[in-house]
């Protein structure tokens, strides 16, 4: 039983969209300045859940390296903006492209692995990725990191530095949000679904593998670099400390959070990810990796369709408790 | 001239005895990787703080001064059973309910226990960095200009008997025939009347279990503290898979040859040295997996579509 | 009704830590209370170093039981950032920003305290006694004046066992094993400063990876190199793993060095139960806060001061761990600093007097070597003594050397 005609469902959800954009404008409004700057964090994750989401939730490609994808991105940034003085804000479409490319190389012999196997080298990367920052010193430099040029706000507008990430991470977010939906919405989207549900069947419905799997790996990563441009601003410094494997480890947390294969709880997965491991530590001081952990657990055994399900749950129970059968 | 070449050779000789030593970790770790594989097809993420947690509960038993206090191979026995039972409790409660998942869920419940582990030593036992015994002597043996320990050499004697028991186990008894059935096809082996819930735990019991023998040996020389496997865990992988994934004997040879390898590599090629033998590892897993993904010993083929 | 709720509304939206009630208008300060802000490992890989923080807070206790500070209180609020730069950032910032500090003490770590220099040098919030011994904190000063560092960084270290190998075996052949991160570098650098045209005595330089399991062809590699003399750049294990493998390999280096930060009683003597002891005996190292296992200090006041403040104010704690001590050596000069910069207590005035400092009598500090900064000189200590590792405890045989850097 539908709740809505199919007509009412497209609007309601370009009004839960609306309401949504216009929520994330107004919020600074209402949040402490050091607030928005967490917020501002949660941009940034939020460009890496949804370009991870594509990766894992439309294709079902595993990627357990996606914060090599953010450093790629971060320390594109960092050179660029520190080294040769372009504006941090140009950086971010530069630092995504660095990476895309870089997924896109990836997704090459990625096609040649599957599921675990893709898990397994995506791990080796993430793992290796900061041996690799700190051995190409006189680009990345080394351990020593380097200093992004502290955040403030551009173009006249007046506004606290925290709030100006706030708006320049958060506009990134929703332009990026609103590519993903145009380009998932698509041809190119079905070819996704097809690939994650069926590689075989997509086959003989004349999807070309390789084709789709390659972009999806380009444009997570894209996603991803973009993501790591926007961290590396806010935070004000990289280092290849700064992405660890733990990062990519909680990327994918967030996903899985979220809801693969929707673009509805994005923001819940990116919350995750900001808030958890400090929640964790006020919750227990000695122990913060045993909740998280213990979190994911529980999320992947509860909760695996992540919040979109759930969201998608309550909806339907909405329709069933709210739609009659009409008997003639 | 010549003692210039036997000098050189006699370096050489001495990383490989170095890459021995220190491919027997890889391998020890590998081989309870290879294990969760074959009998259950799970990539065990956790595998290193599962064998670290085992060596801190036989730290307690032996060394700990407000503990008990035993023997050294008393207490080597009883974490043995110890963590048989807890591989098996483990698989029951966490793994049973994700068996049919897809492979993220499971990739990703595997990482959720490695990251509670890690955090549950740290809170029991603190950081700090502590000694474990050996069961060998670390005396010094020297052939020639190379030199080894006998805890080394004790090392890789270990992994092959427990290699040999492994195959023995999977060829002659009805439990490792039972683990054969259950891993190769669930609902045909369940018809036959083998018990595939309890073969898999099973697979995990026998996998934690090498896991704190892997553990009790590389503490020694590793030194004990909660992050002792970290380091360890690519390596162990870049060895499973170079040796093939669901071979045992493989996961020993990868694991020594892997040693070798990044030895030789990280010290006679100057852009490996220091961090950047982790790159090395990942090449290795790379290479295999695209060139042979069935790794030397392996049966396991890699679907292409 | 309405009018009490607004002014309790309008008392919330002042912030609760960056109006505190009182004289001054400096965030973080009361007619009570000082609050100082940092961040520490407390969790993760660098947790063993979490004890610094908690020998400050420890001394503070001990301050604050006999009246504080001018009538104030000292209040400590220490944040994990489980040695995560980004993690650090988020902190320091929440304490800036949100809990109102007055300044940022005694943060633990090189590239944690990079991440947040800039942003506490924009803001004008004082980064006090950095608890990393990077030559940065000293060298750029002038660029930024809010930032002040406090240990012997590691390029003197690096410099002062130059010159000691220079003295004492100007023939040597020196293999060096080092960590393979910005801590390692620094060492590196200033052994090879120190060495001056003499660079060429080292034979071999030979990384390692923090992340790694063991150091066994590291050390393999260096004694096939011919070296004579060994010097140990590493941290926690891998030294003692070091000592161990050259032990193994049967070499019998004439002169072993290892860095003040693994040079922990409790690590060498890891490594003399595990058999090393040819090799750790007579090993170098170079100390300036009080070790308390070296028997010499057995009956100094600044350790039995220590001892005391321990039992009362920090359960749990290890009376032999080092790290205690060099907390409450910091913190002993953040007390002074402020009694320095009086009671009208401004930033301006704290930074005025953690420039100024000239500490003598440091409890925790070996005698001898002061904490003093000046207009000219940025590093608060500059001075070390040297010592030998010999049955079972360290004993310093050499006075006090300055080395620039």
């Amino acid at each position: 039983m539908r709740l809505l005609t199919v007509r009412g469902e497209v609007l309601g959800k370009a009004a839960a969209a609306g309401a949504f954009v216009l929520a994330v404008a107004l919020v600074p409004l209402a949040l402490a300045d050091y607030q928005a700057y967490e917020f501002a964090l949660v941009g940034a994750y939020f460009v890496a859940v949804c370009g991870l989401n594509i990766l894992t939730g439309y294709t079902g490609q595993i990627s357990l390296g996606h914060g090599a994808f953010m450093a790629l991105g971060g320390y594109t940034t960092a050179i660029l903006a520190t080294d040769h003085g372009i504006d941090p804000v140009w950086t971010i479409p530069i630092g995504g492209l660095v990476a895309g490319l870089a997924g896109f190389a990836f997704g090459i012999p990625a096609l040649r692995l599957s599921g675990l196997y893709l898990a397994l080298v995506t791990f080796g990367i993430a793992v290796a990725a900061p041996a690799l920052a700190r051995k190409l010193e006189g680009l990345t430099g080394g351990s020593t990191g380097k200093n992004v040029p502290l955040p403030k706000a551009h173009w006249g507008l007046r506004l606290s530095s925290n709030d100006w990430l706030y708006y320049q991470n958060w506009t990134v977010a929703l332009v990026l949000l609103l590519a993903a939906w145009l380009l998932l919405r698509g041809r190119t989207g079905r070819a996704f679904r097809a690939v994650r549900d069926s590689e075989v069947a997509a086959v003989s419905f004349g999807v070309h593998l390789p084709t789709y799997k390659t972009l999806a790996f380009g444009v997570s990563a894209f996603y991803a670099g973009v993501a790591g441009s926007l961290f590396a601003i806010t935070v004000a410094y990289v280092n290849p400390d700064s992405y660890p494997i733990k990062l990519s480890v909680y990327l994918v947390v967030g996903a899985v959070a979220a809801g693969l294969g929707s673009l509805w709880g994005l923001v819940f997965g990116a919350a995750l990810i900001e808030y958890l491991p400090t929640k964790a530590a006020d919750i227990s001081s000695t122990a913060p990796d045993v909740i998280f952990g213990a979190v994911l657990i529980a999320v992947m055994l509860l909760l695996p369709s992540g919040a979109a399900g759930l969201l998608r749950r309550l909806w339907a129970f909405a329709a069933r408790l709210y739609t009659r059968p009409r008997v003639q | 001239m010549t003692v210039l070449l036997a000098a050189a050779w006699s370096e050489v000789a001495q990383q490989v005895v170095s890459g021995l030593a220190t491919g027997s970790i890889y391998a020890s770790l590998a081989l309870g990787i290879v294990i969760i594989y074959r009998s259950t097809g799970v990539i065990n993420f956790a595998q290193g703080e599962m064998a670290t947690f085992s060596t801190f509960i036989a730290w307690w038993l032996i060394e700990d001064p407000n503990g008990p206090d035993w023997p050294y191979w008393a207490a080597f026995v009883v974490v043995l059973v110890i963590s048989f039972a807890g591989g098996v409790l483990l698989e029951r409660v966490l793994i049973r309910p994700v068996e049919q998942a897809p492979v993220l869920t499971i990739v990703m419940v595997t990482l959720g226990l490695a990251i509670a582990l890690n955090g549950l030593i740290g809170w029991i036992w603190g950081a700090e960095t502590r000694s474990f015994p050996g069961a060998f002597s670390t005396r010094p043996i020297h052939v020639g200009s190379v030199t080894f320990s006998i805890q080394d050499a004790g090392f890789i004697a270990v992994m092959l008997a427990a290699v040999l028991c492994l195959y023995l186990f999977f060829r002659f008894t009805k439990a490792g025939l039972g683990l054969r059935a259950a891993a190769a096809g669930g609902e045909a082996s369940r018809l036959l009347g083998v018990r595939v819930g309890w073969m898999l735990a099973l697979g995990w019991g026998i996998a934690t279990m090498l896991g704190a023998l892997s553990g009790m040996m590389t503490a020694p020389t590793a030194f004990l503290d909660p992050n002792m496997m970290q380091g360890v865990l690519l390596y162990a992988f870049a060895a499973a898979v170079l040796g093939g994934l669901d071979s045992p004997i493989g996961a020993v040879v990868g694991g020594l040859a892997l040693g070798v390898l990044l030895n030789l590599l990280g010290t006679y090629v100057d852009f490996f040295g220091g961090q950047m033998r982790l790159v090395g590892g990942l090449l290795v897993i790379l290479g295999v997996l695209l060139i042979r993904p069935q790794g030397l010993f392996g049966r396991v083929a890699v679907r292409r579509v | 009704m309405r009018m009490r709720l607004s002014i309790v509304l309008a008392l919330l939206a002042t912030g609760a830590g960056a109006a505190l009630a009182g004289p001054t208008d400096t965030p973080g300060v009361s007619s009570t209370q000082i609050l100082i802000g940092g961040t520490a490992p407390l969790t993760g890989e660098a947790a063993s170093a979490g004890a610094v923080s908690k020998g400050a807070q420890g001394y503070f206790d001990y301050v604050n039981a006999r009246g504080g500070v001018f009538g104030r209180k000292i209040s400590y609020k220490v944040e994990d950032d489980a040695y995560d730069p980004p993690r650090t950032v988020l902190a320091a910032r929440k304490l800036v920003e949100q809990d109102g500090v007055f300044a940022i003490f005694n943060t633990l770590g090189t590239n944690n305290n990079l991440a947040i220099r800039d942003y506490l040098n924009q803001r004008k919030v004082p980064q006090l006694f950095v608890a990393s011994g990077a030559n940065t904190w000293g060298a750029d000063s002038k660029k930024f004046p809010w930032t002040i560092g406090y240990i012997p960084s590691y390029v003197v270290e690096g410099q002062v066992y130059a010159r000691y190998v220079l003295k004492t075996r100007p023939k040597a052949k020196i293999g060096v094993l080092f960590q393979d991160d910005d801590y390692g570098h620094d060492m590196i650098k200033g052994l090879r400063r120190g060495l001056g045209k003499r660079t060429s005595l080292i034979k071999a330089q030979v990384g390692y990876d923090p992340k790694g399991a063991d150091v066994s062809s590291q050390v393999a590699q260096i004694k096939s190199s011919g070296a004579d003399v060994f010097m140990v750049f590493a941290f926690g294990k891998f030294s003692v793993q070091a000592l161990i493998q050259a032990n193994k390999l049967g070499w019998r280096p004439k002169l072993v060095v290892v860095n003040a930060v693994s040079s922990s009683a409790n690590l060498m003597t890891l490594a003399d139960l595990t058999g090393a002891k040819a090799i750790t005996k007579g090993a170098v190292s170079i100390a300036f806060f009080k070790d308390p296992t070296d028997p010499k200090w057995k009956k100094d006041a600044g350790l039995a001061l220590e001892r005391k403040i321990l039992k009362q104010y920090v359960p749990g704690s290890n009376v032999k761990d080092g790290y205690y001590v060099a907390g409450m050596a910091s913190a002993y000069t953040l007390v002074d600093a402020l009694k320095k910069a009086g009671k009208n207590l401004t930033r301006e005035g704290m930074m005025k007097a953690a420039r100024t400092l000239n500490e003598a009598k440091n409890p925790f500090v070996i005698p001898g070597i002061l904490v003093k900064t000046t207009a000219k000189d940025a590093f608060p200590m500059q001075q070390v003594v040297l010592e030998r590792w010999t049955k079972g405890h360290w004993s310093i045989f050499t006075g006090v050397l300055t080395a620039r850097s």
